[in-house]
């Protein structure tokens, strides 16, 4: 089991040579020439020159990237054409808007998700199976950012229950930094919820049917015990991966709630970085994500293990 | 015969009803839209739904309704084009991975999980970031994020068939890979194949008004959804109906793609179920 977990580890090291190697390229697929497109009009010849030397663009390619991926494997993203400032301590200071937004995204889709999934599957074919399919066909049908500009709409705007505009971060006052990330959590986290509810049903529907859970009723065993003890441990597992898998959406989706919500977040650092052509910034954030990504996905399948006892791990 | 029992599916006859709406609206949108969608009113600021403008006016008094029913045109050409850019690729590498296995499925499988370790949206930003945000960019940058989800399904089936009977009897006789893959092989992959594009349909829209709504895709005064989300949000106190419409009409073409697939998935591929 440690073997497998150092093996899964050391494979996804060419992985990220690849992704980091990806996002470096990017910056080469602007038309025309990186340093001049950044400055824009205002840059002059001298200046356009200037950054062309220290972001290193006047060297060879392959040079560059073994530069570029010496620095970022120290911490060091490169600073910011825009404020000047360096990318890994900016990203420091928005990330844990970010974390705790897709954190809380994850907490409530989950709750949603399991209990209905597994409700879902255990009434296969009754009216409550038929409702839980209507309302998770909606869930992963309606866009993330309308659904979060019709929350600013009903609940602040409104009902006033929520603040519209400005931001506390949880840091600072707890119960009042809840209360700027419960809608963009919630708005975030239904189309996961939705996704994971239906995995949830079906793997829970495939177990259901196998010959160990009968086995476990005829033992006389609660139907409830047959389901919490028996089904659904073996039912997590594939369920389990589309979580890790979904933690790529609420990263992504975190752009865009972030745009919506206004939230000072890594999202928004990123579409702001856009818009101003920083295009260090615009590769530091997509790795950074990219990579925590990566790094979740690597904890999912090495906690796999544990919930399916069948595979292998040599 | 699979077509008989996706007749008897209830809610795939509901999806396919909605797609066809849906297309009938694109097509004929000049004739039913009321107005040029991009006609700018200045004395009709930001009116409420009214007998003249079904969904009410936006910012510059251009009819919402007008922009709505253009809009699906926007929509459905990107996440066609999108899905079809995604597809041939993806279905000629993973054949191509499956078939031969080896050292040609080691170096497309490395690239393609390079692919599939960026957050899908997070690496279509990226690419629209450098090139620009236009419609054709969309295309572009949709079609690579899923390109690699009709890989894996390709390259699986092709593995799985590769052991069978007729495919071995195929090779025996001599006959060259590329007709063994075009004939014995991808025609009995097209179920699974087909069901993702539905749902890959599905997801493109969203995407691309994502895309739009972030400022990304199509350039302003192009009437796609996203765009008039994007600009609805200056007058969402005041004028709450430019964010209804457009949104609902989102929901609406996206559920019935994916009720569509379900329904095929459960037709198709019982297995899946």
């Amino acid at each position: 089991m440690l073997k497998y977990i150092f093996k899964r580890t050391f494979y996804i090291i060419p992985s990220l040579i690849l992704v980091a190697f990806l996002v470096f390229f990017l910056i080469h697929l602007i038309p025309g020439d990186p340093a001049h497109v950044m400055l824009g009009d205002s840059g002059t010849e001298e200046d356009v020159a200037a950054l062309r030397k220290s972001m290193g663009l006047d060297r060879p390619l392959h040079t560059q990237f073994i530069l570029w991926i010496g620095k970022v494997g120290r911490g060091d993203l490169g600073v910011s054409i825009y404020d000047k400032r360096p990318i890994s301590q900016s990203i420091r200071e928005r990330f844990p808007v970010t974390l705790t937004l897709t954190t809380l995204a994850m907490i409530i889709s989950l709750l949603l998700a399991l209990p209905s999934g597994v409700l879902a599957a255990v009434y296969n074919n009754t009216r409550i199976d038929y409702l839980f399919m209507l309302v998770t066909i909606f869930g992963v049908s309606i866009p993330g950012f309308w659904l979060g500009l019709m929350g600013l709409l009903l609940f602040s705007l409104h009902l006033g229950w929520f603040p519209a505009v400005g931001f506390v971060s949880i840091e600072e006052d707890f119960f009042q930094g809840l209360r700027y990330m419960i809608l963009p959590s919630i708005t975030l986290g239904l189309y996961m919820a939705a996704v994971v509810a239906r995995m949830a049903r079906s793997s829970m529907l495939e177990v259901i049917r196998l010959e160990y859970v009968t086995h476990a009723r005829a033992k006389g065993l609660t139907e409830w015990k047959v389901i919490a003890k028996h089904a659904l441990k073996n039912a997590f597992g594939p369920t389990l991966t589309t979580i890790g898998i979904q933690y790529g959406m609420l990263l992504g989706g975190a752009v865009v709630i972030e745009t919506v919500f206004s939230l000072p977040g890594l999202g928004k650092y990123l579409m702001v970085a856009i818009f101003g052509r920083d295009y260090p910034v615009v590769q530091g954030c997509i790795l950074f994500m990219s990579i925590t990504y990566m790094l979740i996905n690597l904890i999912v399948d090495i906690l796999y293990v544990y919930f399916d006892p069948q595979i292998e791990y040599q | 015969m699979a077509w008989k029992r996706f007749m008897e599916h209830r809610i795939g006859m509901i999806g396919l009803t909605v797609i066809l709406f849906n297309l009938f609206l694109a097509f004929a949108a000049p004739w039913i839209a009321t107005q040029d969608p991009l006609k700018i009113e200045p004395k009709n600021i930001a009116s409420p739904p009214s007998k003249a403008n079904f969904f009410g006016t936006d910012g510059l008094g251009r009819d919402i309704f007008s922009r709505v029913i253009y809009g699906s045109r926007i929509s459905l050409i990107v996440s066609l084009l999108s899905v079809l850019a995604a597809m041939v690729p993806g279905v000629i590498l993973g054949s191509m991975a499956g078939y031969f296995g080896r050292w040609v499925d080691i170096i497309i499988m490395r690239f393609m999980d390079a692919v599939m370790s960026f957050p899908a949206i997070l690496l279509a930003i990226g690419i629209i970031a450098v090139r620009g945000g236009s419609l054709y960019n969309v295309v572009i940058a949709l079609s690579v994020v899923y390109t690699p989800v009709f890989y894996r399904i390709t390259r699986g089936s092709v593995l799985s068939l590769k052991e069978k009977a007729f495919v071995e009897a195929a090779m025996a006789s001599g006959n060259t890979p590329s007709t063994i893959i075009a004939r014995h092989i991808l025609p009995n992959c097209m179920a699974p194949i087909i069901v993702q594009i539905t749902v890959s349909l599905a997801y493109a829209i969203i995407a691309e008004a994502s895309l739009s709504f972030l400022g990304l895709g199509a350039p302003p005064p192009a009437p796609s959804w996203g765009n008039i989300l994007s600009d609805a949000r200056d007058f969402m106190m005041d004028a709450p109906w430019m964010t209804v419409f457009p949104g609902i009409a989102i929901t609406l073409s996206v559920v019935g793609f994916n009720m569509f697939g379900d329904a095929l998935r459960d037709v198709l591929d019982p297995r899946l179920k």
